[in-house]
């Protein structure tokens, strides 16, 4: 049941070759969700691959590219960097809303994103900033916005053998405001029932609702709405959410009240990011 | 009682410096000897019968001891009504019941042969409403239920689910509405919580070949869990030692037998092995005690004046698959059903329904915070249709000295009013602060729920040098007993708290103590003490007396010294009297001193089983509880502003610690009110864990207010009465009395749920 | 069988060298091989916090860590707080606060507030609150526990 081995690897090299011999081999970066589901019967490893100790993985900084977070650096890290603080709001908030401090030192941004919920706090904020995700394969590197990285619940495009590498948030960075806004249970460490990222540049504006739908999703009728209608009736624009998002009821809050939320945080952002 | 040097006094708790440090004792720390590990194969139906089970693979798999089934437990078992098998036999009753049990070496190897049982069921129809369940017709949960041995002041109906039907009849019913202006009718349902103990349930067994068993536990009631497992195990309570550790948080659910019966045939299957059982949170979650779930239905009769006249009360319990203890909290919601009210004219039926759900028992209230829920929310709306002040409806009809409770029991010492007034200051009552804003205040009122001859006992042995140790049975869950009964215990000896060693109990060796439940053991436990200090100190005068050739009345004893009040310089010191006291000549005295003291309720009556009358209370404790919330129209996210709580303890034997209680309780009621419902689907728990079953963390918790008011009780030590559990009853209806304030809307039931707020928003739309 | 790994390590001040099972999470290989009981399991999801131990000074939910990952790092326990028979000032906060009741989750929160305190020396009700949010106090101590950590803090 809990027999499997560990590694813990000094090169992305050694990484590949471990996850070419080995079937069930999995990643060990924050662990946070790893151990949770290996414990739940989720997850059956039979190799622990740890990449935490990756020099290379462990890359948190600023350049003309704009900023690259390493597949190892962690949500505390991730919120308290001052570039993201002031060019990334919204991920800022959203790895801050992440589970508890002792949670976050240790929960990774990437591992955030592999586990693919469509809950999870860090992916609608990268949605509105247009992050790309940087994949690495043994012999090839490929990169793709995040909105294509993410397939379904527990499910994205990374390929047998591929590990996240980085997420860059590209410059030019929107040049106005940027909010995280997330609807939960208790107001405390809880799962997101919607989460709802709004990012503004000039007169327009990025929006991506999570907890609504199989993935994060782009609220596009309401970007085109604003973006290319015009529209300044925040109330009315709001409610084109519901066009682009298809909750469900579970143990967080029905469908019905998520359509509602999903509008009002919307609404909310809005007036946040681009006035009321 | 002016001049109390110990108690009264806000001193250091006495396990503070264990707690601080990590060296506290819990069962899961101790080293307990050479260990098998116990786990549960456990049902995935709620209902069926056990067509097939076959252990066999897991029998044979390496590092594997044993398999015990459902069998190889002889009886069955129960606090009050012995319906409960611990290993299901032959048909299974909830999803999550034990129906084999592994032993092996390691916990690994126990979890994995647990995979290894092959088990086959024949569902049968589940009960999950016991609304529908009390129907006859619904399927039967038990089908031997006038079987069953009970305690004879519990009434199951034969042939049907309802395993106790408790009946009220005070004054005329009828008459009552025919003397009110105004009858309002409503339903209220609240559901079941879980307890979630950081700590979970744990147990260990071990068997000397001699025939003596001894089991360590996580039990906030050694001395019934002795009792339960001598009669199901038909063993001697002399040979049945438990002992207890520091206990990680109780609130009921570790009241009664829960799992220790478990490893019992195991252990004395293997003589000198200890075997031990951890539940994790899920097990945990799913098959310990829950809070019940209640259906009610309130009809209230009222005046113009505001003047309650009748009230008709109905509640259908949620009572789970066994019902052992759960049909005391339907009777007790019964006696109890007009809450903090003289209500001159009551009819209440209360009936415990078995269901299919997991296991109902005792919460932190003992189902005064379900059933006064819907008393305190049918005032707010009785004041609301008399356009009158909630609060003076509530002090218009809340008891007063002399006052009767809906068993007929008169009330004494009672200073509710002051509760009520105290908390509604402080809130500022009566003026609106804002458009989004809303203020609520709720009463409550709680007696502890035990039998009318619950006793406690004591034994104090002093030391050659003076100093003592105290030894109870009540155990220490964090209420923090320890102190405050060392604090009696140093009052009635008059020594110094830190020459006062007491420890939690071990049955082998500490005396009698029927349960810490029901906010009793400072009432109870501190008779017994102060009764066994004032039986040690009788002793030390008797020997002084003796020794110093010296009346015993003309002694005084200042903590160190016993001298002649006539004349100072006739003295002995208390090491010189209580290390075995001989005269100068050398003859001997007396030996060593013990003091032992007990108690036992002369102020408690069986009830009437047609009216339900008669004296079920130790003592009445009440209190009040005053909200201020801001609710955002849009999210339904109720926000608290200000929440003040009172408690009439009678005497705060250590304020700091009773008002860390009485916030403990609030906050556990505010965690309630807000966010905590075990949700089911046919049986199925759909939150198991604390990602999908949320409590209260610190950043919910907002600066709270509380009040200790005092009007002492007769007969409790220096006054005192029990508040473990109170603070916790009126939470739930104060905040949502302050959120129908806020919005004008009405709410049923609670968690109030930033989504239920919003529905409830919508329907006034 | 299960493979058994060599970590060296720190554990409050004292390097180690011991044998951990992989796959072993480090809150069972304190409690169970460096017999550190003051360490509390309550979910073993990261959940309520009861595990909390310093980690190269951080606080991480020792639950979700495996013992291989301890390799080279240094380890602080709530054992590790008291030095010579002395309470940390802390701990002697919650003692004068009453800033805990059953004591089961009291070692972990004092191990968080403790990191908190290290990184921040004065901190607010809302520092406090977000740094011990993964915290779960069932008895309900937490107003006492802001006010112990207020009590300790630097001004």
């Amino acid at each position: 049941m809990l027999s499997y081995d560990y590694v813990k690897c000094s090169d992305l090299k050694q990484v590949f070759d471990v996850l070419q011999i080995h079937d069930h081999a999995y990643l060990l970066a924050g662990g946070t969700d790893l151990l949770v589901g290996m414990r739940g019967g989720k997850f059956a490893p039979r190799l622990l691959v740890d990449i935490k100790g990756l020099e290379e993985l462990k890359v948190l900084k600023e350049n003309a590219a704009g900023i690259t977070i390493g597949a190892a650096v962690t949500l505390n890290q991730v919120a308290a960097f001052e570039p993201i603080v002031k060019s990334a709001a919204p991920l800022a908030a959203g790895a801050h809303s992440v589970g508890s401090y002792p949670i976050r030192n240790r929960a990774t941004l990437a591992g955030n994103l592999c586990n693919a919920s469509p809950a999870a706090d860090t992916a609608a904020p990268l949605y509105s900033l247009a992050a790309v995700i940087n994949l690495l394969g043994p012999d090839k590197q490929r990169s793709m916005p995040i909105g294509e990285f993410f397939l379904g619940p527990g499910k994205t495009a990374l390929q047998n053998g591929e590990l996240v590498h980085s997420i860059l948030i590209p410059k030019p960075y929107p040049a106005g405001k940027g909010v995280y806004l997330k609807a939960s249970r208790t107001g405390s460490v809880d799962l997101a029932t919607v989460g709802v990222a709004v990012q503004s540049w000039g007169g327009k504006v990025r929006i991506a609702v999570g907890a609504v739908a199989p993935t994060p999703v782009r609220a596009l009728a309401v970007e085109k709405a604003v973006n290319e209608g015009g529209e300044k009736d925040w109330t009315k624009v709001a409610k084109l959410v519901h066009d682009d998002i298809s909750p469900i009821t579970d143990l967080r809050g029905s469908r019905e009240y998520r359509y509602h939320i999903a509008e009002v945080l919307v609404r909310r952002g809005l007036e946040l990011t681009m006035g009321v | 009682m002016a001049d109390l040097k110990f108690v009264g006094r806000s001193v250091p708790r006495k396990d503070a410096v264990d707690k601080v440090t990590g060296t506290a004792e819990f069962i899961d720390d101790r080293f307990l000897g050479p260990l098998i590990y116990a786990k549960m194969k456990k049902s995935t139906v709620p209902h069926g019968k056990i067509k097939k089970l076959d252990i066999s693979k897991a029998q044979a798999h390496p590092g594997v001891k044993a398999v015990m089934t459902g069998k190889d437990y002889p009886n069955k078992i129960g606090l009050y009504l012995v319906d409960r098998d611990f290993v299901a036999v032959d048909k299974v009753r909830f999803i999550g019941e034990p129906i084999a049990i592994v032993a092996a070496t390691s916990e690994r190897a126990a979890l994995e042969a647990v995979e290894l049982i092959d088990v086959e069921y024949e569902e049968l129809p589940g009960v999950f409403d016991p609304r529908e369940g009390m129907k006859t017709g619904s399927p039967l949960v038990h089908d031997d239920l006038e079987a069953y041995e009970r305690v004879p002041i519990f009434y199951p109906v034969p042939g049907t689910n309802i395993s106790n039907h408790f009946k009220l009849r005070k004054g005329d019913v009828e008459k009552g509405f025919a003397e009110a202006d105004l009858v309002i009718e409503r339903d209220y349902y609240v559901p079941q919580m879980q307890h979630v103990p950081i700590e979970t349930h744990k147990a260990a067994a071990h068997w000397s070949p001699g025939g003596k068993l001894t089991v360590w536990s996580t039990a906030q009631s050694p001395n019934v869990v002795r009792q339960l497992l001598a009669k199901a195990f038909d063993l001697p309570l002399h040979n049945i030692r438990i002992i207890s550790s520091y206990i990680g948080g109780g609130f009921g659910c570790k009241a009664g037998a829960s799992l220790e019966g478990l490893v019992i045939p195991l252990a004395i299957k293997f003589p000198g092995y200890v075997v031990k059982i951890v539940f994790n949170r899920e097990e945990d979650m799913q098959g310990t005690f829950m809070r019940q779930g209640l259906y009610s239905n309130l009809k209230t009769g009222v005046r113009k004046d505001g003047r309650i006249t009748a009230l008709e009360y109905k509640m259908v319990w949620d009572g789970g698959a066994y019902t052992e203890y759960g049909v005391n909290i339907v009777r007790a919601a019964g006696y109890s059903s007009t809450g903090a009210y003289d209500i001159p004219n009551v009819k209440t039926d209360s009936y415990c329904v078995y269901t299919n759900n997991s296991i109902g028992g005792p919460v932190r209230g003992f189902g005064m915070c379900e059933m006064q829920w819907g008393i305190e929310r049918q005032i707010e709306v009785i004041a609301k249709e008399l356009k009158m002040d909630p609060l003076e409806v509530r002090l218009l009809n809340g008891m007063k000295e002399g006052s009767t409770t809906a068993s007929g029991q008169v009330v004494h010492h009672v200073a509710y009013d002051k509760c009520l007034k105290t908390v509604a200051e402080k809130v500022g009552w009566g003026k609106k602060e804002g458009k989004f804003r809303g203020k609520g205040i709720a009463g409550l009122v709680k007696c502890p729920a035990q039998p009318s001859n619950a006793a406690s006992s004591a034994i104090i042995r002093i030391n050659e040098d003076g100093s003592a140790h105290v030894m109870i049975g009540a155990t220490e869950m964090g209420q923090g007993m320890l102190t405050a009964i060392s604090q009696i215990a140093a009052e009635g000896l008059n020594i110094p708290l830190e020459k006062i060693d007491i420890k939690v109990p071990d049955t082998d060796f500490t005396p009698y103590e029927w349960q810490s439940v029901g906010s009793r053991v400072t009432y109870t436990c501190g008779t017994a003490v102060k009764r066994a200090a004032a039986d040690a100190l009788g002793q030390i005068y008797t020997v002084a007396s003796n020794l110093l050739e010296v009346p015993k009345e003309d002694l005084s004893f200042d903590g160190k010294v016993v001298y002649s009040t006539k004349d100072k310089n006739i003295k002995a010191t208390i090491r010189e009297v209580a290390d075995s006291c001989k005269k100068c000549s050398g003859e001997g005295i007396a030996g060593p001193i013990i003091g032992r003291g007990s108690f036992v309720p002369t102020n408690m009556t069986n009830l009437d089983p047609e009216t339900g009358q008669g004296n079920p209370g130790l003592f009445y404790c009440f209190g009040a509880t005053a909200v201020e919330v801001e609710v955002d129209p849009e999210t339904g996210v109720i926000t608290i502003l200000q929440l003040a709580s009172s408690i009439d303890a009678g005497k705060a034997v250590n304020p700091q610690l009773c008002h860390a209680q009485l916030r403990g309780g609030v906050i556990m009621g505010l965690s309630t009110a807000l966010y905590e419902e075990v949700k089911f689907d046919q049986g199925v728990m759909l939150n198991r864990n604390f990602t999908d079953y949320k409590i209260a963390a610190i950043d919910n918790i907002p600066q709270l207010d509380s009040f200790i008011i005092e009007t002492p009780e007769e007969n409790g030590p220096y006054g005192a009465r029990g508040i473990g559990e109170q603070p916790m009853i009126g939470v739930a209806p104060a905040i949502a009395n302050a959120v129908c304030d806020a919005l004008d809307i009405d709410v049923h039931t609670f968690p109030l749920t930033p989504e239920r707020v919003w529905q409830a928003i919508k329907a006034k739309k | 069988m299960t493979k058994k790994v060599i970590v060296n390590f720190t554990v409050n001040g004292d390097h180690e060298t011991r044998e951990a099972e992989v796959g072993q999470t480090l809150l069972r290989f304190i409690r169970e091989e460096l017999h550190l009981t003051g360490t509390k399991e309550g979910c073993e999801i990261g959940e309520c916090g009861a595990c909390t131990v310093l980690l190269e000074g951080k606080p991480v939910n020792s639950c979700l860590v495996l013992a291989v990952e301890l390799e080279g790092k240094e380890l602080v326990t709530i054992e590790g707080l008291s030095k010579n028979g002395e309470l940390d000032k802390l701990q002697q906060a919650f003692i004068d606060k009453f800033a805990f009741q059953c004591g089961y989750c009291t070692p972990g929160m004092i191990m968080a507030a403790k990191a908190l305190l290290d990184r921040n020396p004065n901190p607010t009700d809302q520092d406090i609150n977000v740094a011990l949010s993964g915290n779960l106090c069932r008895c309900g101590a937490y107003q006492e526990i802001r006010e112990a950590i207020k009590a300790s803090a630097i001004k």
